[in-house]
């Protein structure tokens, strides 16, 4: 079946299956950050926003995005300039092997969007779907009150 | 005694520079295995055994030819050849017990056939249409049954070799003693005796196993593998398939020893092989659950005993380890157990290790970062706990007292090395004083333990424990890794390295440490690592040895090129070396002239005294100076429930001079979390028949946000002679000390040992419930 | 991927409906549990996006919210989500992370119903009423939604009463991202410092969530200071519970206790 979907601010016509995870299209179109790490909605690494929205892409039908906008981590990714949360994260090492950082980063940027001034624990909540193995969490923390704080004062 | 502790002024050394990589990953760019598209790749799916024990009787996949499947194999189609999983040096010391495709599971979840299709739902299709007539056999789930007299042989393969009396299901045995415990015991004034256990925890990395094989246009093997060993990979795949391979590690999405042996290689190469075709693997989440490895779980009883002042006599650690159904990394882990615990009460008149590793039919064991020391020390460091409470004497006091100092040695160095004897050392660097003094100054516990520990009416309890640990830095006269360096005409440099960055940051640190020799920045070092065909030789990620094996190496990599730069300047300014020095980026003349590396090597390329500089060095460790940790924790224990919250976490440790103080914090939050995880979270459970029902993330459960309080870090003032800039290692030992700490600290709150991990809530709160009402 | 034949998009319940009907057929509202189906029988998903079923309706005595809306929808509305003295908005919060309450709709959950659910108890303790079409449409206590275990029929709308009275919800898990191992809702009004009215919800038990009435009765017209070791005693005793991977009967019925007694202190606070 076709669907439009607007991705990272591009529109896409494109036949997909019926039954076809999000993720799946995501990766397939060439948007390689969305990870896929676990099969049971339970780790946040395939975190993608719909709408403004972080959500699950890997259990999210594609044919439910019909005629919505998609935003992955390239999407907030410039060539050029490092946005304060990749930023941040690079200063307080909260990158190690990487594989959750891509949903980390879409997530935090929903974050910062509602609350621009987020305490640790309204950090902690938030980015709760976000399982990371390497960092044991203290590092983003650290990162993303930096990154709320440079943004408020850019 | 005073020391100069870090030698020279660092600019690069010792300071957070941000990784080299770091960019591509908070971009998204596709650097992991799985990220890469190889046109005309098949999927490749392995289908498995629902027994834990159990003979292939006929396995006919005609059916399961379905369209778009390009080829199914079995035990028939692959090599048989008898080898091991474990990622370590030549030869190794794990069994050979393990085949590509056997005609006997031995677990649920062992491989049975590889199917390699157009995609992955045809391969699921195809999978579930080849017949299997099994021979069910008994199955031993319970590692403490393996060596019963009516338990059934797992290991009646008659090519196995390496494995101490597979008849018994034994995998590996080892036992040594100096002194005599027996008798020291009988003259101490206090003891103790106890069995603690601790579990398969997995590793649970955000990436699964995954790897790709393909002919490159020349025909040549390769393989993109997410692994820590891609050396030992190359050479175990060349002598599976008779083939010669390139072997490339990209970013890799963790792995915390659960990289450190083959999973999905051998799979890929032979679809290849078979095929002509680029094959792609890539682990469910349940798979790399279920179907990798874990770590090894054991069961020790601790006999020590110490006088009324203090004195810690003798220690016996006797243990039981579970390899599951194959052995890879059977006797070392074992061994590590004791070689990276009983050297810390190195004043002790007797001490004796050893027991058994034994097969059952359970997912097979391997290397977890701590690699045997966190089993060991959370029953030996409990057992401390145990004693000093007995003597009257705060654990802390006890401790110290009886551990190992700068100068000083323990005779297990020479004894106990991997899966062999091990080479002697003095210890040059041992910070453990100011670990201790310093870290219980920080976390105020002469002050928290004054504090009434029971709150009856809002039914809390809160609890401070204390844990020491050692680790080690690489295996000594057995580890070597080598760097090449080589400089470019616009001043930068290419730093090669067989040395493998698993998210650790090694690349970055490897940079940082040649920038410092050669007077540039990291950012005029572009690093490339962990190809067997373009970079020197490396054993891997392991054993804590990056930094100190291979930093050694690219530290003489660096000085060697500083050698050849100032020679090649003083050939151009016609002065001699003495008169010259490395300065930012240029070599200077003491006559007032310089000239910068780029112009340097602009000159060497076309017009003067043309050649490129380019230099090698490889380092072998001799010895393996051990960093020293010790840990404080707070608990929490909600007595209406038994759940038990770490509150503050600190760890006070000894790592020599870290070499990038980010990084290097990092590893210690990160072990530290897994070690919380061990403790507290995580826990597998099998049915009847042998499945692992938590096998995903959603039932085997990490800790995630929010559950643990606070971890902190500090670093002691230290500087090992024999690293590079003072640096020993970091990545393990952090692993070590939650389970003891937080053992040790419940029962401070409320008087009740645990001996088991993980501590379930559900268990503790029956305890209170016992003991409180 | 899932390997169906078709996925549909109706605009209308009814048509929603009829199409439901057809065999290997399943609604999908939101559709994170779906997502997680392995049957290979399905042929055909519905979605239910396009019914206008987002809604929160506030009404004089009652809200009225669409099946489809979103559990982040539930959280983010002033009035509806300080329902029971904020009870809503705490409520909902420990349910799962930010990524899942967008994605999961309060239909859904319901319609599923699984026995860890947290919506269901916690909408239970409210005391909601759920319309559903299956043909016509039908009202009724989600109790008895529950118990009844109507299937194939279409959810449309939840209708919670404007309560006064104040509610907490306790649910302990393994971890802080986990469902639970056992959940539990307690609504009280109070006279002064006694008990006018009590509803008490148990989930996860592993089974589904479950009004124990015998509690409620026990502690109606008693002093709610005075109760919480009796009345923790007598949901141990009477509360059925099981064994899984998470967590034993005897514990889950030792947690019931535990939780019923943090319950009452905090409803007091």
């Amino acid at each position: 079946m076709k669907v439009n979907i607007k991705i990272n601010d591009r529109n896409y016509s494109i036949e997909i299956e019926p039954g076809e995870m999000l993720l799946e299209t995501l990766r397939k179109l060439g948007y390689k950050g969305v990870k896929h790490a676990c099969s049971t909605a339970s780790c946040g690494a395939c975190t993608v926003q719909i709408d403004g929205k972080p959500v699950l892409s890997c259990s999210t039908f594609t044919a439910a995005v019909d005629g919505h906008e998609v935003k992955t981590v390239e999407g907030f990714s410039n060539e050029g300039v490092l946005s304060e949360i990749q930023k941040a994260i690079l200063e307080e090492g909260a990158s190690q092997c990487g594989f959750c950082i891509p949903g980390l980063v879409v997530t935090a940027e929903a974050l910062l969007k509602e609350n621009p001034d987020p305490n640790q624990e309204e950090i902690i909540e938030y980015l709760k779907g976000n399982l990371c193995r390497c960092t044991g969490y203290e590092s983003q923390t650290r990162a993303i009150m930096k990154a709320a704080k440079a943004r408020r004062e850019r | 005694m005073s020391r100069v502790l870090t030698k020279e002024k660092l600019n690069v050394v010792n300071t957070p520079v941000e990784k080299v990589d770091g960019k591509a990953l908070v971009r998204g760019k596709p650097v992991f295995t799985d990220d890469f598209d190889l046109p005309n790749a098949l999927t490749v799916k392995i289908l498995r055994s629902p027994h834990a024990h159990a003979i292939i009787k006929s396995i006919d996949t005609s059916a399961a030819m379905i369209e778009g499947v390009a080829c199914i194999l079995t035990y028939k189609d692959v090599p048989h050849v008898i080898y091991t999983r474990a990622g370590q040096g030549y030869p190794e010391p794990s069994p050979y017990d393990t085949f590509i495709l056997d005609k006997k599971v031995r677990y649920v979840g062992d491989a049975v056939a590889i199917i390699a299709a157009e995609n992955e739902n045809i391969a699921e299709r195809a999978m579930k249409l080849i017949k299997v007539d099994y021979e069910i056999l008994p199955a031993v789930l319970d590692y403490e049954h393996a060596q019963d007299p009516e338990a059934p042989v797992i290991h009646n393969e008659p090519e196995i070799s390496g494995a101490y009396d597979p008849k018994h299901n034994i995998a590996s045995h080892y036992e040594m003693e100096i002194g005599n415990v027996e008798e020291e015991l009988k003259k101490c004034d206090y003891t103790v005796d106890e069995v603690y256990y601790t579990p398969n925890q997995s590793h649970a990395m955000m990436e699964t196993h995954a790897a790709i094989s393909y002919f490159d246009p020349n025909g040549r093997l390769t393989v993109i593998t997410s692994t820590q060993v891609p050396f030992h990979a190359r050479r175990i795949l060349n002598r599976l398939f008779g083939v010669n391979c390139r072997v490339i590690k990209p970013r890799i999405g963790g792995g915390f020893g659960g990289k450190q042996a083959l999973h999905v290689e051998p799979y890929v190469v032979a679809v290849t092989l078979k095929t002509g075709r680029p094959a792609k693997c890539v682990y469910t989440r349940e798979e790399t659950m279920t179907a990798s490895n874990t770590r090894h779980a054991m069961r020790f009883r601790v006999r020590a005993g110490a006088m009324k002042d203090g004195t810690l006599k003798a220690i016996e650690l006797w243990g039981l380890s579970n390899t599951g159904a194959y052995g890879e990394h059977a006797l070392t882990v074992f061994m590590v157990a004791g070689s990276k615990t009983l050297p810390l009460y190195n004043k002790v008149k007797a001490v004796k290790f050893g027991g058994d590793v034994v097969y059952s039919n359970t997912e097979p064991a391997g290397a977890f970062r701590g690699y045997g020391a966190p089993q060991g020390m959370f029953a030996l460091d409990s057992a401390l706990d145990e004693l000093a409470r007995k003597i009257g004497m705060d654990p802390i006091t006890f401790k110290l007292k009886n551990s190992i100092r700068e100068g000083e040695t323990s005779p297990i160095f020479k004894i106990m090395g991997e899966g062999r004897e091990g080479v002697e050392q003095i210890i040059r660097s041992c910070k453990i004083e100011e670990c201790a003094i310093e870290g219980a100054k920080i976390f105020n516990w002469y002050e928290k333990i004054k504090k009434p520990r029971i709150d009856m009416k809002n039914k809390i309890a809160h609890g401070y424990g204390v844990a020491f640990a050692m680790q080690g830095s690489s295996i000594p006269a057995i580890d070597m890794g080598g760097a090449t360096l080589k400089m470019n005409d616009d001043g930068t440099f290419n730093l090669l390295v067989g040395a493998t960055d698993l998210g650790t940051g090694s690349d970055t640190i490897l940079a940082q440490i040649a920038a410092e020799v050669l007077h540039t920045t990291v950012d005029k070092i572009t690093v490339y690592s962990s190809d067997t065909d373009i970079t020197p030789f490396d054993k891997g990620a392991y054993a804590s040895s990056t930094t100190y094996v291979s930093g050694n190496a690219v530290k003489s990599a660096a000085e060697k090129m500083k050698k050849e730069i100032l020679k090649a300047a003083s050939e151009l300014f016609e002065k001699p070396v003495e008169l010259l020095d490395l300065e930012e980026d240029k070599v200077v003349c003491e006559d007032g002239r310089s000239i910068s590396f780029s112009e340097l090597q602009t000159k060497l390329f076309y017009t003067f005294n043309q050649r490129q500089l380019e230099v090698t060095e490889s380092f072998v460790s001799e010895v393996a100076p051990p960093p020293y940790l010790v840990s404080f924790a707070e608990v929490e224990i909600d007595m209406e429930t038994g759940k038990v919250k770490v509150v503050d976490f600190l760890n006070y440790i000894d790592c020599g001079v870290t070499i990038n103080p980010v990084l290097a914090r990092g590893q210690v939050e990160g072990a530290s979390a897994q070690g919380i995880g061990m403790a507290l979270f995580e826990d597998h459970i099998m049915d009847r028949n042998g499945r692992l029902i938590t096998d995903d993330f959603f039932t085997y459960k990490i800790p995630a946000r929010g559950d643990i309080g606070k971890i902190e870090v500090r670093f002691a003032k230290s500087y090992e002679p024999t690293g590079p800039f003072g640096a020993k290692s970091v990545s393990e030992i952090g692993l070590d000390t939650p389970g003891p700490a937080i053992a040790n600290a419940i029962y401070d709150a409320l008087g009740i040992r645990m001996r088991r991990l993980p501590i379930r809530s559900e268990e503790l709160f029956f305890e209170i419930r016992k003991k409180y009402g | 991927m899932l390997n169906i034949k078709e996925y549909v998009n109706p605009d209308t319940v009814q048509s929603a409906y009829e199409i439901g009907q057809m065999p290997n057929s399943l609604y999908v509202s939101g559709g994170l549990m779906v997502s997680q189906i392995k049957s290979e029988r399905l042929e055909r998903l519905i979605d239910l996006k396009s019914l206008d079923l987002d809604y929160i309706r506030e009404e004089e005595e009652y809200f009225k919210i669409g099946a489809n809306t979103k559990l982040s929808s539930l959280i983010s509305h002033p009035s509806f989500s300080s329902l029971g003295e904020n009870f809503v908005k705490k409520s909902i919060k420990e349910i799962g992370s930010v990524q899942i309450r967008n994605m999961a709709t309060v239909g859904g959950s319901i319609a599923f119903r699984l026995g860890w659910s947290d919506v269901i108890t916690i909408f239970m303790t409210i005391g909601s009423q759920v319309e559903i079409y299956n043909g016509k449409f039908q009202k009724m206590d989600l109790e008895d939604f529950i118990s009844q275990k109507i299937k194939g029929a279409i959810i449309t709308e939840i209708t919670v009463p404007k309560i006064e009275s104040k509610c907490v919800f306790e649910k302990f898990a393994k971890s802080n991202f986990d469902i639970a191992t056992l959940n539990l809702g307690l609504r009280v009004s109070l006279d002064g410092n006694f008990i006018k009215e009590a509803r008490i919800v148990a989930g996860s038990r592993p089974m589904i969530s479950q009004r124990i009435r015998e509690v409620e009765e026990f502690v109606t017209g008693k002093e709610i200071d005075k109760i919480s070791d009796e009345a923790s005693k007598l949901i141990q005793k009477v509360i059925q519970t099981g064994t899984d991977l998470r967590a034993s009967a005897e514990y889950r019925k030792a947690l019931s206790g535990s939780l019923l007694s943090k319950a009452l202190r905090r409803v007091t606070q």
